[in-house]
């Protein structure tokens, strides 16, 4: 790890709107080659630090090194070697595939070859389309093109798959991990944590403006220091307290729906059904679960990713 | 320049992709024309119909009728039927109705000037202007008839000379009007409409994340609205010189320089316009604020001269104006592009000033 090259420096970004801080001083370092993913709810200041990362927005203090250019300082420099796929973009609807393609491409001093680009993004049969009349994958797919389309070293992309089937979304994790093993370094944005999981080298969880947590996703999960967890609610406002079931290493409980993290499942849960028919209560909508990122940010943050 | 020619490849297959948007900024102008040169466009002449009823059909009689026929101005219509005649005048469907009685011929002949022969005219009051004007011309002829009857010499005759040797009707006024009009609205309104569109869709964004100037975007977006309005233009142009036979009268080149100066100058007040407005839904209102007083002020439809006087100044500053000014010379008159210095100095006042504080307002989001 340490031997690694760092192809991203994030140096104390912060951004403010207002009296709102979005960004609130950003550290981390991307290596050369690796997905690296930011995780976290929406307006947890990913997409915000992802746009200053690519010149979209001026940071308020702070600065990157991207590529080894300052993007306060050489931006133009930083263009060339990154690809950017936003979120919510849309195209000019009246052009085809293909012809964005050589738009997109003149815009930078070289580009790659266009037909095998869309091969590649298994657009072949739609390049004469118009962009109107593509799904939503295809779209997708099509966005990533054009951050590819000038062969850049860094690919940003913002929640590439929000908003799409689960077979399209599949499709589109095998493009990511394909840009991997090109060696092409991938920086997203994702709320979903199985996305986040099967993707990232690397995550970086944010809330609220701030990093809380950077690591591989494996000792994410392992620094819970739980193997599973327990989920259940009372049917009543239930004055009890959880910390002593037997076994509970951590607990995570947010508004009526409490988690018990633990390495021993069966002593906690028999434990929890003791303690429920003791004092009279009923145990509704009990499940039990492998800990995954999900109880590692409701762990940290106690909230959820994606409220509902 | 890649760049630069891709941007406008990808703009005029845009407007070529965009059928509804190409067919209907052409359609107005051109129905706009056709409709105003069919009610208006024949200018100073009035149409009159009259209709003659020849009770006595005799050599004198027929005198008379050649008398009228002459007149350009009037279509004749010969019958014999008084009370027929009559009721189409009540309906309006005839100006005039003038009868030659029985007796015309011997009381002419006679020539007894003290008890002069009474042709009865028949005219309908609610039309009051035109009948006034047809009563003149029934005069006229009456007039010459009794003055060659008494072998009567002018003292004095006025001479008549128009100030521009040419004719120039309404459509011809009409057309220049309508090109700066559709020169207008397409850079003005369109520009302020796309860009801001395109701003609140994202699409300006992306490109901005790219190494694209936005001296190219902006250069590609001038580059490809200057050609589609070319030949907008000319197609407007082309219909009117078909259906009106409107002609070029001075260069062509000076037609074009002034469509240019036009095109750059409100494409420029478009690009302000996008700036300001904060969405797509609020560049329309914005640049209708600005186009429909220009439309009626700026010498569009009414020569500016009929405006009130407290009105003046401010039409005389209207970019319309001066754009629609110039190509009615040129058009017109045959001026010449050194005759229209002073418009084309105005319509570049404007071009840089729009571009220098358009400039400070762009936003690409």
């Amino acid at each position: 790890m340490e031997s690694q090259q760092e192809i991203i420096k994030v140096q104390g970004l912060v951004k403010r709107y207002g009296d709102f801080t979005a960004v609130d001083g950003s550290e981390f370092s991307v290596h050369k080659g690796e997905v690296f993913g930011l995780l976290g709810p929406n307006g947890a200041g990913k997409t915000t630090t992802l746009e200053m990362l690519v010149g979209l927005r001026k940071p308020d203090e702070g600065t990157a090194i991207v590529g080894g250019f300052d993007i306060t300082q050489e931006l133009d420099k930083v263009k060339e070697v990154i690809g950017v796929q936003l979120q919510s973009t849309t195209l000019f609807e009246l052009l085809t595939v293909e012809e964005i393609l050589y738009l997109y491409g003149s815009f930078y001093r070289e580009h790659i070859s266009v037909p095998e680009l869309i091969d590649d993004m298994l657009l072949t049969e739609k390049k004469n389309s118009r962009i109107k009349g593509l799904s939503g994958g295809q779209k997708q797919r099509l966005a990533i093109a054009l951050a590819l389309v000038h062969d850049p070293q860094i690919i940003f992309l913002d929640e590439p798959t929000t908003g799409l089937d689960p077979q399209a979304r599949r499709t589109l994790w095998d493009i990511i991990l394909r840009l991997k093993d090109r060696g092409k370094t991938v920086v997203l944005t994702t709320h979903y944590m199985d996305e986040a999981h099967v993707l990232c080298d690397r995550i970086a969880i944010m809330d609220q403006g701030k990093l809380i947590a950077l690591d591989t996703p494996g000792e994410l999960v392992k620094n819970l220091q739980s193997d599973s967890a327990v989920e259940f609610r009372f049917d009543d406002e239930a004055d009890v307290v959880l910390s002593e079931i037997d076994a509970v290493k951590q607990i995570g409980s947010q508004k009526d729906v409490h988690i018990l993290y633990t390495d021993d499942l069966q002593k906690t849960l028999t434990s929890l059904i003791a303690l429920a028919s003791e004092k009279e209560l009923k145990l509704v909508d009990l499940q039990t679960r492998t800990a995954t990122l999900e109880d590692v940010f409701i762990h940290m943050t106690g909230r959820r990713l994606r409220e509902g | 320049m890649r760049a630069y020619y891709q941007l406008t490849l990808a703009q005029l297959r845009i407007f070529l992709r965009n059928r509804q948007v190409l067919f209907w900024t052409l359609a107005f102008p051109i129905f706009l024309m056709i409709m105003l040169g069919a009610f208006l466009g024949n200018g100073n002449g009035i149409s009159l119909t009259v209709a003659l009823v020849d009770q006595e059909k005799s050599e004198k009689s027929k005198v008379l009728f050649e008398e009228l026929k002459k007149n350009e101005a009037i279509s004749l219509e010969k019958s014999s039927n008084e009370k027929e005649e009559l009721e189409k005048l009540k309906k309006g469907d005839l100006q005039l109705v003038v009868i030659i009685p029985d007796g015309y011929a011997e009381s002419v002949t006679a020539g007894d000037s003290n008890e002069p022969f009474k042709l009865p005219v028949y005219y309908n009051e609610t039309n009051f202007a035109i009948s006034q004007v047809g009563l003149q011309l029934v005069n006229n002829a009456v007039d010459t008839i009794s003055k060659k009857q008494v072998d009567y010499k002018p003292v004095v005759v006025t001479d008549s000379k128009g100030v521009e040797a040419l004719n120039l009707r309404y459509i011809d006024f009409l057309v220049p009007g309508i090109v700066a009009m559709m020169i207008m609205s397409n850079n003005m309104n369109g520009v302020a409409g796309q860009i801001s569109s395109w701003r609140e869709r994202g699409i300006l964004r992306r490109m901005q994340g790219t190494t694209l100037k936005a001296s190219t975007f902006i250069a590609a977006q001038i580059t490809a609205r200057f050609m589609l309005n070319g030949l907008q233009a000319m197609i407007v142009l082309g219909v009117a010189w078909l259906a009106f036979g409107i002609e070029v009268r001075g260069s062509w080149l000076t037609v074009i320089a002034f469509v240019t100066l036009g095109t750059l100058a409100f494409m420029a007040i478009g690009f302000i316009i996008a700036g300001i407005a904060k969405t797509p839904e609020s560049a329309g209102p914005i640049a209708g604020f600005l186009s429909f007083p220009m439309l009626f002020l700026g010498g569009v439809f009414f020569p500016i001269k009929d405006m009130p006087e407290f009105l003046q100044p401010i039409v005389q500053i209207l970019p319309i104006a001066h754009l629609s000014h110039a190509l009615r010379e040129t058009m017109n008159v045959g001026a010449s592009f050194m005759d229209l210095g002073m418009e084309a100095i105005i319509l570049g006042c404007w071009l840089v000033g729009a571009f220098i504080a358009a400039s400070f307002t762009f936003k690409w989001e």
